[in-house]
């Protein structure tokens, strides 16, 4: 049988999710699978790519279940392409595409746009659909279509259901099809024209603040419905200790219900508003001290489940401007992996067991799609990490058609040295 | 620094401040329509000496000011000064014969600047300039109406003035330093 | 000489540097009263007034400083809504940098926006107002004012009344009274007031106060700031916030009322008091207020171009 991109990793170490441990051993790879692990393969042949991953720990390729492509309508932030290889860059090799496009991703169409542009990639691209038709909160979509059509969830990330009677049809529909409804909380009441977390700092900073509550009103609600509907709902990018709490308090209720939180949201807090700098207006916005720890908590106790970057690309026209007329968003994916592992592991002592899958199994078991495990017979979706080497966030470093990154400046541990999607090698030295 | 040259004791200079507050009243012919400004921060003192030595002559006093001119130098992009000194001119210097009263005369700078500064209060009738040092290296075309004393000075050499209202002693020295900008 | 290049915040100074502002100030003072109200200290510097919100006062007042200092000045009027993008701005200042200016006085609607122009240019920059966010030649002439009716400053009471949220004001003046030893209470009802005002003496009416008070300050109800309607009516304001005639003949015989200007007549404060406060000798310092603004704006404007 003839080799196609065999791929032979040696001299490293690998996470092995039946134990949960990182351990050192070679992978080969054949046919876009894992075909052995073991210790000292030696497989010499033209056709073979070796790569000495000395000092460096393969990892399953992440998957990013929040991410803003642009495509179609702002082609000039982003792109289905440019957002892909963004993602590989980061060791991302699936990702879930949210669906504030232009046209928003409402239709069966778009669905099926978004999975033929993501095929042609190198990453996994899980389209999500609207919840409401137009993501105007006033009427649902045909969520039967759309996830015949591939729909991996339904979301209208940006623009909160508002409605409380239509989001408890939807939930009540939703359980037809068993796809996540993947839920942005915000009141839009408390909310306003808020541009950051109310506290100390928007009170000195002079900026309007978005309270917790703005969250949390939204979650309460919606942790009602789903335990009355018995809908499968997860919130996304939680923000607030107050959010936390609730998600913590339903799950041990029995609802079904899970969570995810983006690296900046764990990486800063409200203080660093100071400088003004406009690549920290996010939405949820960053918010205090303790909302940080408590989010810190929340991994640790198994509270949130997943990590996600909400990576949203803006033109420096969008972003280059007073605090009050930039957009919200950063960018997450080329930092995803250093992000995480710098805050959770180097400065906050949790193990790298406890980061992996959060970054892998936690949202593949949220989307219900293909977990990326280094194991023989599996997909080779593979991120060959440095955990030693450490690098500074420039501007110029950036693939993504968008350099808005809260992370700019900061020097950051964790770099990807190579990603391997489908058994090839689509990032790194070849 | 080194101390090169005494030039002036205290009695020195209690001769010479009466010998100029004569040299006023002559000039002047009397006390009439006479002030006396003294230039911040030791022309001050010695403003108050010469009008005390007329009041002593004529038996009237005449009218003191003092006057900061740290607005009017021309060289404040170099030497900004935030401890800027009071100015108090309690009286109209117009169609006065104002006394301008400095302790040494250098390059004229400050003399330029405090003769705009008395002329943006008022139209004096005239501006006489009394120095108790004269250590020549003018820059500008000033001369004193009165001198104490002058001194053929180098440019790296410093006149060291010091009066008991504020350095407790009167003395004139001239010493070895950098050279001064005053 | 002042530690940082620009004046964007009250926190900029320290406090030996706002004590020789305010020292300055006194000089500056003793020239705006003289026949002649003008010195030749900052001939040939250039100074841009930049509005990007509508001024009088503080745009006025800035000139007269820089006029009084010899120094020109040109004035920049735009209306924020009709830059839209931040390249716009950015474009602006450059074209106006370009034009070799000295020092950059600059007014925006949004919170910051000062500080980001500062960080793009290297000439001084003082904040004549950003937003909701600081004001801080405003607090400085009211400092000045206050030391010069009082001779001093700790320990002094002052409230301020009203509109604190929305009110760069009200922030400017809560820190540098503070920092200079005054003891600060705030008087608002909670939908004025932060979310969280822990931090602070909070009152909720005027009466609470009023007897004790060395200084009421009236803040301005900012109602082209408030992004809804905040308070039931005028009616409920006068009620617990405004300062009527009763009010202030309750007030201690040596305390004072200031106001940043301009009114709004019948909401802060009555109609007959702003019209008793035309007559001398009363304890209301709105037009000292003013008058200080001048000297004090001189005053920041000779120390931070000597810096330079």
């Amino acid at each position: 049988m003839k080799m196609e991109n065999a791929i032979l990793i040696k001299n490293g170490f690998f996470f092995n999710s039946r134990q949960n441990k990182i351990v050192p051993g070679d992978i080969y790879i054949e046919n876009g699978k894992v075909a052995e692990i073991g210790k000292d393969i030696s497989y010499a042949g033209e056709d073979v790519s070796v790569i000495d991953a000395s000092g460096l720990t393969a990892i399953p390729g992440l998957i990013d279940m929040h991410v803003h492509l642009r495509e179609p309508g702002f082609e000039d932030e982003e792109t289905i392409a440019s957002g892909a290889r963004a993602a590989l860059k980061g060791g991302v090799t699936a990702l879930a595409a949210m669906p504030n496009t232009n046209p928003p991703a409402d239709s069966e169409q778009l669905i099926k746009y978004i999975l033929t542009a993501g095929s042609a990639t190198d990453c996994r691209i899980y389209p999500i659909a609207c919840l409401t038709k137009g993501q105007e909160g006033k009427e649902m979509t045909e969520m039967g279509i759309l996830s015949e059509a591939g729909a991996a969830g339904f979301s209208d990330d940006g623009m909160p259901v508002m409605d409380g009677k239509l989001m408890y049809e939807i939930m009540k529909y939703s359980l037809q099809f068993g796809k996540p409804l993947i839920l942005h909380e915000e009141d839009l009441y408390f909310s306003g024209p808020g541009l950051m977390h109310e506290g100390e700092f928007s009170t000195r900073l002079g900026l309007e603040g978005i309270p917790s509550l703005a969250d949390e009103v939204m979650i309460a609600r919606d942790i009602m419905l789903a335990e009355k509907t018995g809908a499968r709902i997860h919130i996304t990018h939680l923000s607030s200790s107050g959010g936390v709490e609730l998600v913590r308090q339903a799950k041990s209720s029995g609802a079904n219900i899970s969570c995810d939180v983006t690296p900046h949201h764990l990486f800063f807090n409200d203080s660093i508003l100071e400088t003004f700098n406009t690549n920290f207006k996010v939405k949820p916005p960053i918010r205090s001290r303790a909302d940080q720890a408590a989010l810190m908590e929340g991994l640790k106790d198994g509270t949130i489940d997943a990590i996600a970057s909400d990576h949203a690309p803006h033109l420096d026209t969008e972003k280059n401007t007073t605090f009050k007329l930039a957009s919200f968003g950063t960018t997450g994916l080329e930092t995803f992996f250093a992000a995480c592992y710098t805050r959770l592991v180097s400065e906050n002592g949790m193990g790298i067991e406890k980061l992996i899958p959060l970054l892998t199994e936690g949202p593949a078991k949220i989307l219900g799609i293909e977990k990326n495990r280094i194991e023989k017979g599996h997909r080779a979706c593979i991120a060959l990490v440095d955990t030693d080497a450490e690098f500074v966030v420039k501007r110029e470093d950036f693939i993504s058609k968008s350099k808005n990154s809260a992370f700019l400046g900061l020097k950051l541990r964790g770099v990807v040295r190579y990603t391997i999607s489908g058994g090839k090698i689509v990032y790194g030295k070849k | 620094m080194i101390e090169k040259a005494y030039i002036l004791n205290e009695s020195d200079m209690d001769r010479v401040i009466k010998r100029i507050s004569h040299e006023i009243l002559e000039r002047n012919k009397g006390s009439e329509n006479l002030v006396i400004i003294g230039l911040q921060k030791r022309g001050v003192p010695l403003a108050h000496r010469i009008a005390a030595n007329i009041e002593q002559f004529e038996g009237n006093r005449v009218q003191t000011g003092k006057l900061d001119i740290t607005f009017y130098r021309d060289d404040y992009d170099r030497r900004i000064k935030s401890d800027i000194q009071k100015t108090d001119i309690p009286f109209d210097v117009r169609d006065k014969n104002v006394i301008l009263v400095d302790d040494v005369l250098f390059t004229g700078r400050s003399i330029r600047a405090a003769l705009d500064a008395i002329i943006d209060l008022g139209r004096p009738r005239t501006i006489q300039l009394v120095v108790l040092v004269d250590r020549g290296h003018r820059e500008l075309p000033i001369r004193a109406d009165y001198v104490g004393k002058n001194l053929p000075t180098s440019r790296n050499e410093q006149v060291s003035v010091k009066l008991r209202e504020t350095d407790a002693e009167d003395s004139v020295i001239l010493v070895e330093g950098m050279e001064d900008a005053k | 000489m002042l530690s940082k290049k620009s004046i964007l915040s009250v926190d900029d100074l320290d406090t030996g540097e706002i004590m020789q502002v305010l020292e300055s100030a006194d000089s500056f003072m003793d020239i705006s009263r003289r026949e002649i109200k003008k010195v030749p200290t900052l001939r040939g510097k250039t100074v841009a007034s930049l509005f990007f919100e509508p001024s009088t006062r503080t745009r006025i007042s800035f000139e007269i400083a820089a006029k009084r200092l010899s120094a020109d000045i040109v004035n920049f009027s735009a209306q924020a809504s009709s830059l839209l993008k931040g390249e716009t701005i950015m474009d602006t200042l450059r074209t106006i940098l370009s034009m070799q200016v000295d020092l950059l006085v600059i007014r925006h609607r949004d919170s910051g926006t000062v500080k980001l122009m500062d960080s793009v240019v290297n000439v001084p920059v003082i904040n004549a107002g950003d937003g909701k966010h600081q004001h801080p030649t405003q607090a400085l002439l009211d400092i000045y004012t206050i030391k010069n009716h009082f001779n001093r400053l700790e320990g002094l009471k002052v409230a301020l009344v009203g509109d604190y949220i929305n009110s760069r004001v009200a922030r400017s003046c809560q820190s540098l009274f503070e920092k200079m030893g005054l003891e600060v209470t705030i008087v608002a009802p909670a939908m004025l007031l932060p979310e969280d005002w822990s931090g602070f003496k909070v009152e909720h009416s005027i009466d609470r106060i009023i007897e004790d008070t060395d200084i009421l300050y009236m803040l301005r109800m900012q109602f082209e700031r408030q992004d809804r309607k905040l308070y039931p009516s005028v009616r409920e304001y006068n009620r617990y916030l405004s300062l009527d005639m009763k009010r202030l003949s309750r007030m201690k015989k040596d305390s004072v009322v200031m106001h940043p200007g301009p009114v709004n007549r019948g909401i802060e404060i009555y109609d007959e008091i702003m019209e008793l406060a035309k007559e001398k000798g009363n304890n209301i310092l709105i037009d000292e207020q003013v008058t200080a603004g001048v000297a004090v704006r001189m005053a920041l404007l000779y120390l931070v171009l000597g810096q330079s």
